[in-house]
């Protein structure tokens, strides 16, 4: 027996394609919502599995430090790494500014971090990481930057020494990597301008500006330029020990609140993406809805202008199940045309797309599922008009 | 063409149009192996070199000022003037001192003239002494022969005991007298010595960098009212982290980037390494000495230093960017039939432009992956690209 | 012998109670293998529903179908399998030729045979013999859309042969045709009949064909009539 619906198409090979493409594209907006929806997820997953931390220790009642600002001393790792279960610690801190580049204003997480401990870029894809003390940078490619490029953050120029990718702050923006002590600075050193007016502001005051203690005032000044705050310790737990069992000894005695791996996936995930989570979802919903009742249409109307050779087919003895089967396998076809384009569409155009775009294999695994159910439900239409055509139509009026 | 071939061209195309998808979703999907970047670990030489901050300081700096409190009189010099040792450079009020040492010299003046009266004196007591000593003298013998009362002796004795008596007071007067003059003597000359550390005397050859007080404004002691420094004594202040610091010796070139003359590179060596490094902000402090003074540099400014290290003639070089750490070990993750594998190996200098040194773990020829999109787990695939 | 087809008193009724409508009011027909009758009659006579009940389309209300010397139909009970019966026992040609547009020539008439569970390669083998049979050979990969209209209607009448059929129903196969054609196709049928042992009963007005024919059937009002024809030679 040949397969009646192989044949129909093949009579009209390129119509059925470019149908297949339309849908097809659809396919590839839906499947590219998902990657949306996933590449925000892993957005707010980047900054958390690419420090490569197990705790994330911050001031105390603060949601941070990337949901909420969070000040720290700097030597309160050296307490931190004392406790059982901690494998080390590293000093960081964040902030989110513009950095000047060329001519242009680029949105960055300056991250500050201490070579050879926790916080540094994991992995490179360009350049060397950052050899001097001062003044060198490791940027993410989204910056745009190029190893070697020249940047401006607050009062001095970095050198560009290496790139790496997909680290990103939760809401999207490129990390620049630069040492602890220049990030200390640059969140907390200000304009001259401002400087300057501080310093009027002490030599103005008459309980400090002491006369008969030469050297006080510039001690004062001193003290006042310096910043010894970081916005976190990041802590490496020892393998086998449970990071709620250290991070609950971290805050029982430091006075400190820490906050695990799924915490922090918790404040940044669940509570950053909700929103969104939902709109995408309905959006999906939408798509999945518009697909079907497309195919629906096109398989119904496929199925009408064959209205009387079904009748004819019918007449001359071919089972309803032979004629259901045909309209079945054409939509089925529909949609695997549909699907393979709409994945090679969204792999293509993924790169492009101004917000991270994550395909997974399972969400692709998924959608061809989903798409050959909707393709099955919207035979239906075309599958019961063809059922209802009675073979005595065909010779009825003759 | 045939009927049967026809008939089997579209499946055939779609066979061959699925299998192309699948290479693809394979090959450049979430399937595929990660490309990486690999490098060969080569032998050669290394230029090791060290960062500092650096902040021009004069190292023999003198802070200009009066011992106790007082009013600034004049001030003679200006900032930018130079300046020799020994030279008057200003001069705090002296306000009454010059009055006390006038009341000085004449108490000194008095003292002299009481001198001369206890001498007078002294040879007054001593003469009368003197005659009595003689009449009692005289009496004894004459009461020996009978001549006069044995009363009368007595009382010729007792007057030249009572005229010995007065000579002694008198030299003891005239001791305090002396005395005196000197007291009077070294408090006119400690009056003139604070007289002299009212005046502001440089001491030694130098440039004024700093006019802090001028006359008529209170200072107090210890505040400079001018700050000399020896412009050939200018060298470089540098902040080095401790952990970067190992190797550093005195001696060693030093290339400098003021932060004024970015495009210039100076050269200087190292003076020395304080003994006392920053324990707050875990650096060293190294002092570092233009080979060449350049014009115009002021104090303060700051410059970027690189120490230059000794070169390693002959050492397994790898890209730094190949240097990973994994739960706390160093290593570098290798190719492993298609899969990242992690080596440990020991790390040794490196530097500034971006190699490193291994000391075990890899042989030259050794292929590592120096970039890649991704962080590598144990098993990862990879491919080179 | 056994008839091809025998209708004995066939009636249609639509509708019931008061608005009963009988089409059909007893019809007795008689087509033997190898015939080839006319069935003529003004339309509203029946005769399409007469065509219906013959083409296993619709059942009879009552009265007893015989096809092939197999009974068919026999008041309340019938065959089962309809689709069946008119697949393996009936051949259809229409007015136009109803191919499938999308299966070419050869597959058109194979259809029939792999239907009826034919291996493919034998169906097609079926195909070709027919094909050589009405000189056609020569298109047996042409797509339908490439056909003429007489090689048209001659694919479609080696479809209604491809399984064999013990009867051809024929409605109106000349009717789009001119009158030298339509001969043909009379001459055509004629011959395959008795090739084949074929009945063949052609619904006609056409009256370039209906001289040929050596007996006719009349359906007026419910009712069928047989006459002799004339049964004018065809050469």
């Amino acid at each position: 027996m040949i397969n009646l619906a192989y044949r129909d198409i093949s009579n009209g090979l390129g119509r059925y394609l470019l149908t297949g493409l339309g849908l097809g594209l659809l396919i590839g907006v839906t499947l590219t919502m998902a990657g949306v929806y996933r590449g925000m997820v892993d957005d707010a997953h980047a900054l958390i599995d690419a420090s490569g931390a197990d705790i994330w220790v911050v001031q105390q009642h603060t949601l941070g430090p990337y949901a909420e600002p969070s000040t720290l001393h700097d030597d309160a790792w050296r307490a931190i790494a004392g406790l059982p279960g901690v494998a080390e610690t590293g000093n960081v801190t964040y902030l989110t500014m513009q950095v000047r580049h060329a001519h242009a204003d680029v949105r960055v997480m300056i991250a500050g971090y201490e070579p050879g401990r926790l916080g540094e870029p994991r992995y490179l894809v360009a350049g060397r990481p950052v050899q001097r003390s001062h003044y060198e940078a490791v940027a993410d490619v989204k910056t745009g930057f190029q190893s070697g490029d020249v940047i401006r953050i607050r009062r001095h120029d970095y050198t560009v020494a290496g790139l790496t990718k997909r680290m990103v702050s939760s809401g999207g923006d490129p990390l620049v990597f630069i040492p602890l002590k220049d990030a200390q600075e640059a969140q907390f050193l200000k304009d001259n301008p401002a400087i300057v007016n501080d310093r009027n502001r002490i030599i103005a005051n008459p309980q400090l500006n002491r006369p008969g203690v030469p050297g006080l005032l510039d001690a004062l000044q001193a003290d006042r330029s310096a910043n010894r705050n970081v916005n976190a310790v990041l802590v490496r737990t020892v393998a086998g020990s449970d990071p709620r069992q250290v991070a609950d000894e971290i805050m029982r005695w430091k006075r400190l609140t820490a906050y695990t791996r799924s915490d922090m996936e918790q404040i940044l995930v669940v509570k950053l993406i909700a929103t969104s989570a939902k709109q995408i979802g309905l959006f999906l919903v939408i798509l999945a809805v518009v697909s079907a009742a497309i195919v629906a249409l096109i398989i119904y109307t496929m199925t009408m202008g064959k209205i009387k050779e079904i009748a004819v087919l019918k007449l001359i003895g071919t089972r309803n199940r032979v004629i259901g089967g045909m309209i079945l396998q054409q939509a089925l076809g529909l949609g695997v045309v549909g699907f393979v384009v709409g994945k090679l569409a969204a792999t293509a155009w993924a790169p492009v797309f101004p917000k991270y775009v994550l395909l997974l294999p399972e969400d692709a695994l998924r959608a061809f599922a989903i798409t050959m159910a909707i393709c099955t439900l919207a035979s239906l239409l075309g599958i019961r008009a063809a059922m209802n055509v009675s073979p005595a139509s065909a010779i009825g009026g003759g | 063409m045939s009927r049967s071939l026809k008939r089997y061209l579209v499946p055939a195309g779609a066979a061959v149009a699925l299998l192309g998808f699948a290479w693809f979703v394979t090959q450049h999907g979430p399937l595929a192996p990660q490309p990486v970047k690999v490098a060969l670990a080569e032998r050669g030489a290394l230029a090791p070199a060290v960062f500092g901050i650096a902040t021009v300081e004069a190292r023999y700096a003198y802070a200009i000022g009066p011992t106790q409190a007082g009013r600034v009189r004049r001030v003679l010099v200006d900032q930018g003037d130079r300046v020799s040792a020994g030279q008057l450079l200003g001069e705090i009020d002296p306000v009454d001192l010059d009055a006390r040492l006038d009341g000085a010299a004449l108490a000194e003046q008095r003292a002299g003239q009481g001198v001369l009266i206890a001498e007078n004196q002294l040879r007054e007591a001593q003469s009368r002494h003197q005659l009595a000593s003689a009449n009692a003298e005289r009496y004894r013998g004459l009461a020996v022969r009978g001549f006069v009362s044995r009363e009368a002796v007595e009382v010729r004795r007792n007057e030249a005991e009572v005229t010995s008596a007065a000579v002694a007071g008198a030299a003891a007067a005239l001791q305090a007298a002396r005395q005196d003059v000197a007291r009077s003597g070294t408090e006119r000359s400690g009056l003139l010595r604070q007289r002299a550390n009212l005046r502001l005397v440089s001491p030694s050859d130098g440039l004024v960098v700093a006019r802090e007080a001028e006359p008529g404004s209170t200072v107090v002691a210890g505040q400079a009212v001018l700050r000399v420094v020896d412009p050939a004594s200018v060298w470089l202040k540098a902040r080095i982290d401790q952990a970067q610091a190992q190797g550093i010796v005195p001696g060693q070139p030093v290339e400098i980037v003021l932060r004024s003359r970015q495009r210039d590179k100076l050269a200087g060596t190292i003076a020395r390494v304080e003994a006392q490094s920053d324990a707050v902000t875990e650096e060293k402090l190294v002092s570092i000495r233009f080979d060449r003074l350049p014009e115009g540099v002021t104090l303060g400014e700051l410059a970027e230093v690189t120490v230059l290290l000794p070169r390693i003639g002959d050492a397994l070089i790898l890209p730094t960017a190949a240097l990973k750490r994994v739960g706390g070990q160093t290593g570098v993750w290798r190719r492993v039939e298609g899969k990242a594998h992690f080596q440990r190996v020991d790390a040794g200098t490196q530097t500034p432009d971006g190699k490193v040194a291994v000391l075990s773990g890899l042989s030259a020829g050794d292929e590592v992956i120096v970039f890649s999109p991704v962080e590598l787990q144990e098993g990862t695939k990879v491919k080179a690209s | 012998m056994e008839p091809a087809i025998k209708l004995e008193g066939l009636v249609k009724r639509y509708g019931s109670g008061a608005a009963a409508v009988d089409a059909l009011k007893g019809v007795d027909m008689e087509v033997w293998p190898g015939e080839v009758v006319g069935l003529l009659g003004p339309s509203g006579s029946g005769k399409t529903t007469l065509l219906q009940c013959l083409g296993a389309v619709i059942d009879p209300t009552a009265g007893r179908i015989s096809l092939g010397g197999q009974t068919t139909f026999d008041n309340q009970w019938k065959i089962s399998d309809l689709r069946e019966l008119r697949r393996d026992s009936i051949g259809f040609m229409f007015q136009a030729p109803y191919l499938i547009p999308f299966l070419d020539v050869t597959d058109n008439i194979a259809l029939l045979p792999m239907l009826a569970g034919r291996p493919n390669g034998e169906a097609r083998e079926r195909a070709r013999e027919l094909l050589a049979a009405l000189d056609m050979s020569h298109r047996a990969e042409a797509k339908v859309s490439q056909l003429s209209g007489g090689e048209a209607q001659r694919v479609s009448i080696a479809r209604a042969l491809a399984n064999n059929p013990p009867i051809i129903l024929a409605d109106e196969p000349t009717a789009p045709l001119d009158s030298a054609r339509s001969l043909a196709v009379i001459k055509l049928l004629n011959r395959l009949a008795e090739q084949y042992r074929t009945a063949i009963i052609v619904v006609t007005h056409d009256d370039t064909i209906i001289p040929t024919f050596k007996r006719i059937y009349h359906i007026r009002e419910g009712r069928a009539h047989e006459e002799r024809g004339e049964g004018r030679a065809l050469d």
